[in-house]
Order: structure tokens, then sequence, then C-alpha cells
């Protein structure tokens, strides 16, 4: 049994072994060696970047919600025939004019849009324009040093590199959504992916008269990734600009019902050069009723935040 | 005095906590960019971020459509010190279509016929270590035409 003055010494001691313990560990974190395969080597050794000891002993089942990049959405339409149009994008201009976190989010997802869209169609200059104008609201949004002078320049290096173009764009905003999430603030990650789906969706649908069949596809096709973004965005502690843009799509899910989508299980088989395929699937299909209605009201979304 | 210990320790173990979980965090994007993304090198990635800080038992879950005449990687990538990590891709009716068990491999190479959505889960294996570790686990998608 501890006497009043053992206990002492004991906490004491503790106290201080702790507080040892916790500086030791906390410094081998940051001064991490260069990743190697750590599989064989003892529990001890493995504190390494990426991985530590944990007091954690509940498991968990962590859910992930994702959205098409901009780029990927891009890819899509100049695939499908849509024709490059200046004049469909956001003006860089009223960058300067958003004031809210809300509304950088959502503008910074649309002009992200615009650059994904002018850097597949090679426009190079509007497209280090929008990288400019992403650079700008990244900075009110308090991650500006992930598109610093350095980034721009090597952009501007690669602007006649249309893959080099591509991998800066998708790399700069993968970092951007990391950070954010990591300050806690997967909420405007979110926001920024609604606004870059929104302008997608949007420049997707401006020529109607003359679109071609697949571009009617892939447009109804984005009925599975409207679902995708609100599961998105409702797996975020709501906040009032998070509600606000779930409540501003709900005209969109109402004109995207009009899509009709009969699923089939998938199925597996092999393709010639050895590539896995899934095949099976919804079979998607959409009237120019439907298709008119998606592109009104997407356009009124659009413009109620790139105003 | 002795709720004076305890008010410092308790704050001193919180410190603690909070720091590992901050600093596991943080360590996730840089371990991700280091050893996951040159994996996805000849795709364009999609720049969504889904990692996790997770421990042995935990699982994970990514739901994304994929697109009709689009080739895709997925990348399961843990880091080592979680194991192999198992995963399973699901179509929309909960029907497995892959399962990487005893397959040795971190990612998936394959095609979509049609656009449909599909489900990714991932298990971190149990351990039976007295010391056991977290390490960032990341679902990584990549596509070509």
């Amino acid at each position: 049994m501890h006497t009043p003055s053992t206990r002492r010494h004991s906490g004491a001691w503790s106290l201080g072994a702790l507080t040892l313990f916790s500086l030791a560990l906390l410094a081998g974190c940051s001064e991490s060696a260069p990743p190697e395969d750590t599989s064989q080597e003892a529990p001890a050794q493995q504190v390494e970047e990426g991985a530590m000891p944990t007091t954690r002993t509940n498991a968990l089942k962590k859910i992930f919600h994702a959205v098409p990049s901009p780029i990927e959405t891009a890819l899509l339409l100049e695939a499908s025939g849509v024709n490059f149009s200046t004049g469909d994008l956001h003006d860089p201009a009223k960058a300067s004019g958003y004031a809210t976190t809300g509304s950088q989010a959502v503008n910074l997802g649309v002009y992200a849009g615009d650059l994904s869209y002018a850097t597949i169609y090679n426009r190079n200059q509007e497209a280090i324009e929008y990288l400019n104008v992403a650079r700008r609201l990244a900075d009110e949004l308090g991650v500006g040093d992930l598109i610093d002078s350095a980034l721009i320049a090597r952009a501007e290096d690669n602007r006649q590199v249309r893959d080099s173009l591509i991998h800066i764009v998708t790399s700069t905003f993968y970092a951007l959504n990391a950070r954010l999430k990591e300050n806690g603030m997967e909420d405007v990650s979110g926001l920024i992916a609604a606004g870059g789906w929104i302008e997608g969706v949007y420049l997707g649908t401006r020529n109607l008269d003359g679109a071609t069949q697949d571009l009617k596809v892939r447009i109804a096709e984005q009925k599975l990734t409207l679902d995708n973004l609100m599961s998105l965005l409702g797996s975020y502690p709501s906040t009032e600009d998070l509600a606000a843009m779930i409540a501003s799509l709900e005209p969109v899910e109402t004109a995207f019902a009009g899509v009709a989508i009969v699923d089939h299980a998938a199925t597996t088989t092999t393709a010639d050069d050895g590539m896995i395929v899934i095949s099976g699937g919804p079979e998607i299909t959409i009237s120019d009723e439907t298709l008119a209605a998606i592109a009104t009201a997407i356009s009124e979304v659009r413009n109620h935040y790139a105003n | 005095m002795k709720a004076i210990q305890h008010i410092t320790l308790a704050a001193l173990a919180t410190v603690f906590a909070l720091g590992l979980s901050t600093d596991a965090t943080a360590q996730c994007r840089s371990f991700t960019k280091k050893r996951c993304l040159p994996k996805l090198e000849e795709y364009v990635q999609n720049d969504n971020y889904n990692t996790a800080v997770l421990i042995p038992g935990d699982e994970a879950e990514l739901s994304l459509t994929f697109f009709g005449g689009r080739a895709y990687r997925l990348l399961v990538c843990g880091h080592p010190v979680l194991g192999d990590l198992n995963f399973q891709v699901l179509d929309a009716r909960g029907n497995g279509v892959y399962d990487s068990t005893d397959k040795d491999m971190s990612h998936f190479d394959f095609r979509v016929a049609n656009t449909q959505q599909m489900t990714v889960r991932v298990q971190v294996p149990e351990s039976s270590a007295a010391l056991q570790h977290e390490g960032c686990v990341s679902i990584m998608v990549g596509s070509k035409s």
C-alpha cells in the first residue's frame, strides 16, 4: 500500500514519464525517416510517416462519397462532341466579389470547372487565367499557398502540353481537398465539389439543339453523380451553406427524376487485351423534355451562385 | 494537490492524444503523395481526398460513379504497418464483382461497359500485436480513355 508521500512521488514520476514519453514520440513522428517497408520490423520501430501507435480500440467504419472531378467531366463533354464556348464560362472578374466562405467555396468549384474545361479543350490562355482566379479564391479560403507563383509558372511553362496541365490541375485540387479536410473544413471541400459538379452539367447543357445522342446519355448519367453529390453533402455536419446548397439542388433533383434507370446486375468478363470489363449495370434513357428541364434547373442554380 | 495532479495528467493525456491525431492526419497527405499517387501515374486522378487514419479491424467504403467507356485504376493504398488490406467492389445491388483477397494486389484495373455506381469496401485485418498501430488508408481512383 502506498503512503501519501510515495503516492505523491509516484504521481510526479508518472507525470514526468508521460511528458517525456509524449515529447519523445511526437518528436519521433515529426522527424520521420524516409518511408521503408516496415512490415517486418518490430512494432516499436514502426513509428514513421503515416503510422503510429494508437490508443483507439473500438473499430469504426469510414464512409466516403465521391463525385467525378471537373477534369473527368470535361473529358466526357469533349468526347461527346460539345464545342468550347468562352461565353458559357463564368466571368473571371467576378471572383473578387465573393465575400463569404460559402460563396467563395462554391465559386472556386465553378471556376475549377471552367479551368478544367479550358484545359481539356487546349484553351491555354483561358486555363492560365482561371488558374489565377482559383488562386485568388483559394487564398481567401486560407489555402492559397497550394496555388503559389511557382505552380502558376509551371503551368505557364507547360501551357502547350495538355497532359501536364491536366496533372497540375488534378494534383492541385487533390492537395486542396486534402488540406481542407485536414483543417477540419470538409464542408468547404464539399461546397467546392458541388460548384464543380454544377458547372460541368451547366457547360454540358448550354447548346442542346445539336446535341449528340452520346451527350444526351452523358447528361442523363449525371443523375447517378448527383446522387453521389447529395450523399457527399449530407455526410458532413450541417452548416447553413451546406443546407442552402442541398436546398438549391432540389429542383435539379426534380428535373433529373425524369431520367429513367433500369438496373441490372453487373457481370465481369475479360477483354482481349486482358482488361477486366464490368458489364451489366443500368440502362439509362432520357427524353428531350427532361433534358430541357435539367438545362433550365441547372442554369438557375448555377446563376444563383455565380452571379 | 491530488486534484491538480489528476487535472494535469488528464490535460496532458488529451494534448498527447490530440497531438497524435492531428499529426497522423497531417502525415496522411504526405504519405499519400509519396506512396500512393505515383501508382496512378498513367491515369487522370480523381481529385477527391478519400483518406483516413484506421486501425486493425476498421472498414472503409467509397461510393462512386464509373463511366462507360473509360478505363479505371482503383487503388487501395495503406500503410504497411496495417498489413495486407482486402477490398471488394460491389455493384449497385450489393453484388460482389471483384475481391482482392489472395490476389496480392493493391489495385484493380477495369473498364465498365455501362455507367454505373459501385461501392468499394476495404477491410483492415485484425492484429494480435500487443501494441496496436494506426495508419493511413487511401482509396484512390484514376481514369483514362
